[in-house]
């Protein structure tokens, strides 16, 4: 356990992570994010790659709902535009896939700014009907905007490519993502220390006070709705080299709840449960397709039940959480690391 | 056939699909009225009661007038369970959280209902007779038409209860302020359970009503998202504007539906709720909440 | 930030743990891989398709297999969803050597195809009848089990323009990919065979109500009526109002909306319906059907059209499997899509009622068949159409 703090620079004083032991730990973390590549097979590679793009969505979305207290539930239609972007000059301006990625994250922020406006004048539950409607309306923009999104079938892109080599496997592409990812996480939990980032908290805390204070409610809830649309659109720009088809019906309205259900599961506000609520919201899935495939040689018709399992585990999730676990995942890993740290000397 | 007459024809037809909207929305704003809940599981709760009436009517082989009643009472039963179970915990959290509850409320529900019928669509039993009606030579949908029938008498049941019955009055009571309904004797936790009871049920009896005209499936509960934006572009505490919003609804989704084409019917609802929420962020009959610090 | 990471390295090691504690496959079994929807919007169709397959790979396993190897369908449910069928795609192949694999979704098969380029070990076939798949310049490891959606309504219109020259038609489809797939093709070869086209409808993918839609069918006055991108509702709703309306259209659909068992709990009001299908019913008697005996045989009860589908699907992957085999072939995708285009006037067992060719990714052979209630089944309305070129 820690006692007392002696910082001898300002340098010390700013870092991230304040200790040895969480140093050490965080670079384990990482050398085990670089080598776990070599040991995963496909189809743990695969998740790892769709865990890298939800993480950084969801990340995106808790800066809007967790942070600043405005619910969205549009966050996959951004990622939608994101991927549209993406697959657009991919196939019409063949820049490179970086470049790509960074304007379908421009392009998503600038939609978001739009889609914030309302967010001046209606707020809580007003504004995530909104966001529905802004869902629904950009729907219709990628189903019959022909010239760009080539309508209801989409656009097929082809693979990204990185000198000269098309990064179509799985282990170069968690290359490419996870570090977009991390970078993103990073800005994230960053961002928080700024002028920026506490406004936006004390925006979320009471948005009349926070105007008395002098916070620029107009300035900053638009930051912030662009913020989390341009990780959304990188996240959908991601997304788009992952899967290479981007139709209007790859992004449905119920991605949107997912990305909310992840930062309720994983805990809003704060930048570790966006991750853990993203990772855990991925996975859990994909693990009851295991418990399933055990409880075949007992219950013959147990695939059938795989579907609907999953769809009433996934309401399960989110009503136990906020019942009994309101502050998320990240709490409970909170209470295991307050436990060890005071390990011997408290039950 | 003329123009005018078609206009006319599909106008009916807007209404009647507009009536069964506001049956729908009814039902969230009776929930928003006692308890500031918006319950986005409106739309599951109607599926339930299609199936519902399904298992009664086609499982059981009880004839239509037994099942719908029974199906309304399961719909009014699952309310007060999930009300006591899930939503009274929840009382004192944001809003938000609470209308989180409710969208994982419907997936739990959406699930059981795949679990228990399956996912396949069914039909429902036929119950409504066959025979078309015309009001001069302007035809009209049997089905719409009594749906029409059963959301009007539905809905001015629902105002004489509210100004007449003491539950009525106790609710209204309730949703003006909590604490003076207290402490003039209302028992608010149950104005509660009432309003659950009743609004589940009444989004039961329109899903067996729905369920009747397109048959049901589980994927059916997304017409609660139609019948949200009839809630907010009339006001999310107001019955007048569930009935008002969803006639205007149902009749722009029916022309934009006939003169642009399908495909323009959600957009133009959205587009129109957007431009309602910036001109009347509270609805058109809402109260308007004023903030203090 | 210490006990996430730990938490993380466990889950990981864990998982590995899992994956790596599968059992192994036979060697030497011809694994078919499959994501097949038990589950969604269109369990129905899965259901079927994955007894369909089974039945067929139990018939050829008692004859011996292929040259003494096993078949075997190793499949994973995908509740209809892209990213579940990609993921069930990648466990299947880290787990097993497959070289034949159903995909549900058009959505998939275009995911991927580009993956199978790379692979080369891989042909595909699966539920989607989308036209664009049907290009075996873009999709060249792709095929389908029947004609693509396009040659669906060519057929129907084939029929049409015999039964009634110049007749007026009306498209119905839904706003999805799937519903708004074979509306310009259908279109051209309307003009092509002096049909008019009087309206076309597009419906918002979950309509309940369609009374307006209903009104405007009136005002077009067709003599047919073709939906395309709709399971079953809300074509009754559709045809029930019609029919109080006094209309005389007649209408009509693509293979999904053509299952029996779906139309015979419609009851009266699906009377009269009429769509193309590719395949033979299970309960038809014809006499060059042996096949269907056998079907029969195995499986007392009916058996829906999509169980027909998958019987032929594996059927044409035991066949292109075989034919690869048989020529001392390795199998990986250009061997075994060769040996697939090399089908030549193919009998089917009566499962399709005439010799089959597939030059390309689609066999553009159907039927008309209508829907009589009183017999509760779907009756030939016409002799086999082809539309090959």
């Amino acid at each position: 356990m820690k006692i007392g703090t002696a910082k001898h620079s300002y340098q010390a004083d700013e870092a991230l992570l304040t200790t040895r032991p969480q140093r050490l730990w965080m670079g384990l973390f990482a050398l085990g994010l670089c080598i776990a590549p070599f040991m995963l097979d496909n189809y743990w590679l695969y998740l790892a790659c769709l865990v890298a793009i939800n993480v950084a969505s969801a990340t995106g979305l808790n800066i809007l709902t967790g942070y600043t207290g405005l619910v969205s539930l549009g966050q996959a239609a951004f990622m939608a535009v994101g991927a549209y972007t993406v697959g657009w000059m991919q196939l019409r301006l063949g820049t490179p896939f970086l470049l790509n990625i960074v304007a379908g994250g421009i392009v998503a922020a600038a939609v978001g700014l739009l889609v914030g406006l309302p967010s001046l004048r209606v707020k809580g539950l007003y504004l995530a009907i909104a966001t529905i409607a802004a869902s629904i309306i950009l729907h219709f923009v990628f189903v019959n905007w022909q010239s760009v999104t080539n309508g209801n079938s989409g656009l097929t892109l082809t693979p990204a490519t990185f000198l000269g080599t098309p990064l179509t496997d799985y282990k170069q592409l968690y290359f490419v993502f996870v570090p977009i990812t991390a970078l993103m996480v990073l800005g994230a939990a960053n961002l928080f220390r700024t002028r920026v980032g506490r406004a936006f908290i004390a925006i979320r805390d009471r948005d009349i006070s926070a105007e008395v204070l002098g916070i620029s409610l107009l300035r900053y809830k638009l930051t912030s709705f662009a913020i989390s649309s341009f990780y959304a659109g990188v996240a959908g720009g991601m997304w788009a080299y992952f899967f290479r088809v981007v139709t209007p019906e790859s992004f449905p309205f119920v991605y949107s709840i997912f990305f909310l259900a992840a930062i309720i599961v994983g805990g809003m506000g704060t930048i570790l449960g966006a991750i853990l609520g993203a990772v855990f919201m991925t996975l859990v899935p994909e693990l009851l397709r295991f418990g399933i495939d055990w409880l075949t040689p007992v219950l013959p018709n147990a695939a059938a039940m795989l579907s609907p399992v999953r769809t009433i585990v996934f309401g399960l999730l989110i009503v136990g959480f906020l019942i009994f676990e309101p502050k998320g995942l990240a709490e409970i890993v909170q209470r295991t690391r307050r436990y060890f740290h005071l390990w011997p000397f408290k039950k | 056939m003329s123009d005018l007459l078609f206009f006319f024809e599909v106008t009916l037809a807007g209404l009647g699909s507009g009536a069964l909207l506001s049956l729908t929305a009814l039902a969230f704003v009776l929930i928003y009225k006692a308890t500031r809940v918006i319950n986005l599981a409106v739309g599951e709760m109607l599926m339930l009661g299609g199936y519902l009436f399904f298992a009664f009517a086609a499982g059981f082989g009880l004839p239509a007038w037994a099942a719908i009643p029974l199906a309304i009472a399961g719909g009014g039963l699952v309310g007060a369970v999930v009300e006591r179970g899930l939503i009274r915990p929840m009382l004192g959290e944001s809003p938000i959280a609470v209308f989180m509850v409710t969208i994982g409320l419907g997936s739990i529900l959406v699930g059981l209902v795949e679990l228990i019928w399956g996912t396949d669509p069914r039909a429902l039993p036929a119950f409504m007779g066959n025979t078309p009606i015309f009001i001069g030579e302007a035809y009209v949908s049997r089905k719409i038409a009594i749906a029409f029938a059963v959301a009007a008498v539905v809905i001015a049941v629902f105002l004489v209860l509210f100004r007449y019955w003491r539950g009525g009055v106790a609710l209204r009571a309730t949703a003006t302020d909590q604490a003076a309904a207290y402490s003039c004797g209302i028992n608010v936790p149950g104005v509660f359970s009432l309003a659950w009871v009743i609004g589940c049920g009444t989004a039961a009896g329109a899903g067996v009503l729905l369920g009747s005209i397109g048959g049901i499936s589980p994927a059916m509960g997304v017409f609660g998202l139609s019948a949200l934006v009839v809630v907010i572009v009339g006001g999310l505490d107001s019955v007048a504007g569930a009935l008002v919003g969803g006639l205007v609804i149902g009749l722009i989704e029916a022309w934009a539906g006939t003169y642009l084409g399908g495909e323009f019917k959600l957009v133009t609802t959205f587009g129109l709720l957007l431009v309602a929420l910036m001109i009347r962020p509270y609805g058109l009959f809402g109260t308007t909440e004023i903030e203090r610090l | 930030m210490l006990s996430f990471t730990r938490r993380t390295l466990l889950a990981l090691s864990a998982s590995a743990a899992i994956a790596t504690a599968l059992p192994a496959a036979a060697a030497d079994d011809i694994v078919i891989g499959g994501s097949i929807p038990l589950t969604g919007v269109f369990a129905f169709a899965g259901v079927g398709i994955e007894a369909g397959m089974q039945d067929y790979i139990k018939i050829v396993n008692e004859a011996g297999g292929l040259q003494g190897r096993k078949l075997r369908l190793a499949y994973e449910d995908t509740g209809y969803k892209v990213d579940a069928s990609v993921a069930a795609f990648n466990k299947l192949t880290s787990q097993n050597t497959i070289h034949l694999y159903y995909g549900d979704s058009t959505g998939f098969a275009k995911t991927i195809n580009g993956e199978l380029d790379r692979m080369g070990t891989t042909i595909m076939a699966g539920a989607s009848f989308a036209t664009e798949l049907n290009d075996p310049k873009a999709f060249q490891y792709q095929f389908m089990a029947g004609p693509d959606y396009s040659e669906m309504t060519g057929i129907l219109l084939e029929y049409i323009a015999k039964e009634k020259p110049g007749a007026r038609i009306v498209l119905v489809n839904s706003d999805t990919e799937f519903g708004r797939d074979p509306i310009a093709a259908t279109k051209a070869r309307a003009s092509e065979l002096g049909l008019e086209v009087v309206e076309e409808i597009i419906t918002p993918p979950t309509a309940v109500d369609v009374s307006t839609e209903v009104l405007k069918l009136r005002r077009a006055r067709p003599d047919y009526t073709i939906f395309h991108g709709y399971v079953l509702a809300p074509l009754p709703e559709f045809m029930t109002q019609a029919k109080q309306l006094g209309l005389e259209t007649k209408f009509m659909g693509t293979f999904w909306s053509m299952d029996a068992s779906i139309w015979s709990k419609v009851g009266e009001a699906a009377d009269g319906f009429m769509g193309v299908m590719p395949y033979r019913y299970y309960y038809d008697e014809a006499d060059n059907a042996p096949m269907l005996d056998r079907i029969r045989e195995m499986r007392p009860e009916y058996q829906s059209t999509p169980y027909m589908q998958g019987f032929l699907t594996a059927m044409l992957f035991t066949e292109a499997a075989k034919r690869t085999l048989e020529a001392g072939q390795e199998l990986n995708a250009p061997n075994l899509k060769a040996a697939l285009n090399s089908i030549e006037n193919f009998d089917t067992g009566g499962i399709i009622g005439v010799p089959i060719s597939i030059p390309g990714n689609s066999i553009p052979v159907g039927r008309i068949y209508r829907y009589d209630a009183s017999a509760q089944q779907m009756l030939p309305a016409s002799d086999w159409i082809s539309v090959q070129e």
